[in-house]
């Protein structure tokens, strides 16, 4: 009995796994052909001759400058993000201070606003302080609007680990900045990770910022670059595709190391437990 | 510890020091340095799409530089919904380019009467007027003033294909009539008469804006929105309600209202439609492009949209429009960019068409060009055109045009009556007059 | 102990670098914008100050309470969601075979651009010779729905792309959670004989609680002011049947050049976000508070 829900079980998670991944499959396969096989023909067909050239063609142009200009910023971003956050999450849920309740609030705001009502204000801001043009303005916005879905969800974590830990520390004379190094980032190693993760993929695929904010070559991502492949009127779609395969590729590595770094930060973290 | 606190800091300096930092703008500021100028130029002609036309863009900003030492261009290049967000953002904070794409009509008035954008008049003369398809000047109008220069001209025509029509043994319908007849036989053999992606709704107002044009002439839907008279015109309810005609008859594939427009190219392209009612601007790919088979290349063929009996319209009045460049009020760099867009016109207009496939709206001989036939018969049609009612998004200013769109998609998907689509349009056009 | 964790500078040092981003980036603008409510102002030419001419239009506006409507139909299904993510994770977790791989394959679809998901979603759909109808008709469904086209249906085929494209984002986040679980408490449990649910029931959701009450206000927040992919795939349509508040709001601002009444109707979503979380924390304080006793 208990054989047959387990094969039921599997049966339904790889279904999900399967429709989880086809669009990349698919996205693959759509690299390959040209606009004729992409819209008059099953999108399971396999291409008729692959059509290799669609990647010579995506790596044409700028596109090395774009994916540098991605990466970097991205990890930047991300550790700006993930460190505030957690210094501020930190603050709020393990020391005492009256206004803590507020703050929270006002992160808990932050997560509400509708990115475009923030898009002509934000330019005139960064215009005001010279920074339209400038990939500070892109770090910066990033940084900003993902700390508070960073917090929310480290905060779940933080509320969650035991006040005798750092009641501990304290006692035996540690600093809050070493509690804070030493002691709760290990602790929270596996959901830093995911905020990582998160951040990562946000910041990726961002778009209506650097669109916005930057309008040299040498500072735009991949991501704005794969618009200039979208044309006035028509599309060439299998170039595109290629480029969005190239702009996956990275993040796809990126993401199965964090995951590992999650399992390595989990057992670091039994071991101690 | 020392590393997280000058971090916190760093980010603090950052901010502070930007917020008394713009004193090094004049640095960057091009116009100020004395030695070379920057003309910043935005537009949206990637390579990926069409490259001899970013070649021509190219090689005609090369030969400007070279015959203009000091002045440099410096391009943009973004996609056309990115273009238009990020234009209205730069010019709610004053940033426009020195040079960028404008359209004609209901897209110049605002930044016209926002004073962003610089009129022309001092630098065209009668000579350069003659050089261009009459009107295509003139839409840039506002005022008696020309606040753009011309580059590309599109016209709507009903695209079909040859081997279906042959098949099913009909002709090139030039009446309404016909039209109906050739869309009860394809319906009645199972083949889908008419591909549109009206979930883009400008396509949807192609239709309406080809029949209400047959049925109530030219001028009345411009004539509503300059306020001469009201949208709630019988005849314009007419249009309105063959559209439904056409809907209740079938001639639209599944889910046009849901399909996007390269969804219905490709169903006409794949030869699953008989017919496709779109721009010129798919000539370069309709006819030379890689994309597409030799046997649709040699099935595709085009005829005007048929005139209605009884309807004021002629057959050789098409809905149409123009491209173009503006240059902004505010640049720094005003009087190079405006002799660079007045050069840059003029040499496209020479060159799109040999080149690029591109109609422009320069005037040209069609013998003087080795072109696919498809190409000269729409040149012939253009040169007999009596008139060019603009695309309705560029008859009508943002809102109202918006209302327009919106209310296509409904009357198409029967939600809303021939009645209450042209009570909408009176509304928005008479709050955006202010009546 | 007390005084070490309440000295002022210390708790400065720490919050003030995300505040000062959150108050000069967000809540600058957030003022500006809220300011621009207050205008006439098509975002080219003069300002106008009109009072609360837009706020007044808003609320008379039939087409933005669909709008609203509309999004809180998106974040009940999110929130409904959540409890399928739930479960999928606790399988996961459960040290099955495989759960690695699973759960990388899972997050796959947010790896994608917005671009892409709307591409593939719109061929599924396609209703002549899409995947999803090719399939119906193959298993003897005559005449399948025009599913993007049809006003009725609309919002649910949207939705499933969303449901789709998260599915990883929130797996990922229990995921994490349910491993955060000290392996000592399980494995005491199980010692005493609790089989797989009452360990599941009694020990790991309760103490995955506050993430699951985070994560629900992060899937209601990201619903009402969803619009990436519903602008690309439907535009909103057709007439309305699948507009949101923001992409209403983004049509006005930047299509309709109405960029007063686009700042008032980005603040009519923000009170109405803010209404509806508070409603939503205070339903799920009560719910922990019942469960303590």
């Amino acid at each position: 009995m208990q054989r047959v829900g387990y094969v039921v079980l599997y049966v339904i998670l790889i279904i999900i796994a399967i429709v989880q991944i086809f669009p990349l499959f698919w996205l693959f396969l759509f690299s390959l052909k040209d606009n004729q096989q992409i819209f008059a023909k099953s999108p399971f067909s396999l291409p008729d001759h692959p059509h290799w050239e669609n990647y010579l063609k995506a790596w044409q142009g700028n596109i090395g400058i774009y994916f540098f200009n991605s990466v970097w910023i991205s990890a930047v971003a991300i550790v700006l993000t993930v460190l505030f956050a957690s210094m501020a999450t930190f603050a709020i849920t393990r020391m005492k201070w009256k206004l803590s309740k507020l703050v929270l609030g006002l992160f808990m705001v932050g997560l509400m606003i509708p990115l475009h009502s923030a898009l002509i204000p934000l330019f005139k801001l960064y215009l005001s302080v010279d920074l339209i043009d400038n990939p500070i303005s892109v770090v910066l916005s990033y940084t900003a609007f993902h700390l508070p879905v960073t917090m929310m969800i480290l905060l779940g974590f933080y509320y969650t680990l035991p006040k005798e830990i750092e009641e501990a520390a304290i006692m035996d004379g540690c600093s809050v900045n070493l509690l804070f190094a030493r002691i709760i980032l290990p602790m929270t190693t596996s959901v830093l990770s995911t905020t990582v993760i998160i951040n990562m993929i946000y910041n990726w695929n961002e778009f209506v910022f650097v669109n916005t904010f930057i309008s040299s070559d040498q500072y735009k991502t991949l991501t704005v670059g794969i618009q200039n492949f979208i044309g006035q009127y028509q599309t060439d779609w299998g170039p595109i595709g290629a480029t969005l395969i190239i702009s996956i590729v990275p993040i796809i590595i990126l993401y199965i190391f964090f995951s590992n770094k999650i399992v390595e930060g989990m057992s670091a973290s039994a071991i101690k437990g | 510890m020392k590393k997280l606190k000058a971090l916190s800091l760093l980010l603090a300096l950052t901010l502070a020091a930007a917020g008394c930092g713009s004193s090094n703008q004049a640095e960057k500021d091009p116009a100020g340095s004395g030695g070379t100028k920057t003309i910043k130029f935005m537009h949206l002609w990637p390579e990926g799409t069409n490259a001899p036309q970013n070649k021509i863009l190219n090689e005609i900003i090369a030969d400007f530089e070279r015959e203009n030492p000091g002045i440099k261009i410096e391009q943009e290049i973004l996609a056309n919904e990115q273009y238009k967000d990020k234009i209205k953002v730069l010019s709610a904070s004053n940033q426009l380019p020195d040079v960028g794409m404008a359209w004609p009509g209901g897209w110049l008035q605002p930044y016209v009467e926002g004073n962003k954008i610089a009129s022309f008049d001092d630098v065209i003369d009668r000579d350069y007027r003659n050089k261009f398809v009459d009107g295509t000047i003139e839409a840039f109008e506002v005022d008696g003033k020309t606040y753009g220069l011309p580059t590309d001209l599109n016209i709507a025509i009903v695209y079909y294909n040859k081997r279906i029509f042959e098949q099913n043994g009909l002709n090139v319908p030039t009446t309404y009539d016909e039209f109906l007849h050739v869309i009860s036989t394809l319906t009645n053999n199972g083949i889908t008469p008419i591909a549109l992606g009206n979930q883009e709704r400008w396509t949807g107002s192609l239709w309406y804006m080809y029949l209400a044009d047959r049925i109530s002439g030219n001028e009345t839907i411009v004539n509503a929105v300059n306020r001469k008279q009201s949208f709630e015109d019988p005849t314009l309810i007419r249009a309105a309600e063959e559209i439904q005609r056409l809907v209740d008859l079938g001639a639209f594939q599944k889910g046009y209202n849901g399909a996007t427009s390269s969804e219905a190219e490709s169903l006409f392209t794949s030869g699953q439609a008989a017919m496709y009612l779109t721009g010129t601007w798919v000539l370069p790919s309709f006819t030379q492009g890689e994309n597409f088979t030799q046997e649709f290349k040699d099935s595709v063929d085009y005829f005007k949209f048929p005139t209605v009996e009884g309807g004021k319209g002629d057959i050789n009045s098409f809905v149409g429009g123009n491209g173009g460049l503006f240059v902004s009020e505010h640049s720094t760099v005003k009087e190079e960019a405006k002799r660079f867009v007045k050069y840059f016109t003029e040499k496209f207009g020479e060159r799109a068409l040999g080149e690029a496939g591109i109609i422009p709206s320069y005037k040209l001989n069609a013998d003087d060009y080795d072109l696919p036939e498809l190409y000269l018969k729409v040149l012939k049609d253009l040169n007999d055109a009596s008139s060019i009612t603009l695309f309705a998004d560029n008859i009508m200013t943002p809102g109202p045009a918006q209302v327009h769109l919106d209310m296509i998609q409904s009357l198409f998907g029967k939600e809303a009556t021939p009645e209450e689509f042209v009570k909408a349009h009176e509304e928005a056009l008479a709050k955006e007059a202010g009546e | 102990m007390n005084k070490v964790m309440s000295n002022i500078w210390m708790i400065t040092l720490y919050i003030l670098p995300a505040l000062l981003l959150l108050l000069v980036l967000i809540y600058i603008p957030l003022g500006l914008s809220a300011y621009y409510g207050f205008l006439e102002w098509d975002g080219i030419g003069n300002m106008k100050f009109i009072g609360l001419d837009n706020f007044i239009t808003g609320i008379q506006d039939m087409k933005f309470w669909s709008s609203v409507y509309h999004s809180f139909l998106l974040a009940l299904f999110s929130a409904l969601s959540l409890l399928a993510y739930l479960a999928i994770s606790l399988i996961l977790a459960s040290n099955i075979k495989g759960s690695d791989i699973l759960r990388k394959i899972y997050l796959i679809p947010m790896l994608l651009s917005s671009v892409a998901i709307a591409q593939l979603w719109i061929k599924v759909y396609n209703p002549t010779n899409g995947m999803l109808n090719s399939f119906l008709m193959a298993i003897g469904i005559d005449d399948p729905p025009a599913w993007l086209a049809e006003p009725s249906l609309v919002l649910y085929a949207i939705f499933i792309p969303i449901l789709w494209q998260y599915a990883g984002f929130y797996i990922l986040i229990y995921y994490a959670a349910l491993k955060n679980i000290p392996a000592a408490l399980v494995e005491a449990a199980r010692m005493d004989g609790a089989s797989p649910w009452q360990v599941a029931f009694n020990i790991k959701l309760p103490l995955i609680k506050g993430v699951f009450k985070v994560t629900i206000v992060l899937a209601i927040v990201g619903s009402l002011k969803y619009f990436d992919l519903i602008y690309v795939m439907t535009g909103g349509g057709p007439n309305g049947a699948s507009e949101v508040m923001a992409s209403y709001m983004y049509k006005v601002a930047f299509r309709s050049y109405d960029f007063g009444y686009g700042s008032a109707i980005g603040f009519l979503l923000l009170i109405i976000t803010l209404m509806v979380t508070f409603i939503v924390r205070k339903l799920t304080v009560s719910d922990e508070e019942e469960l303590q006793y």
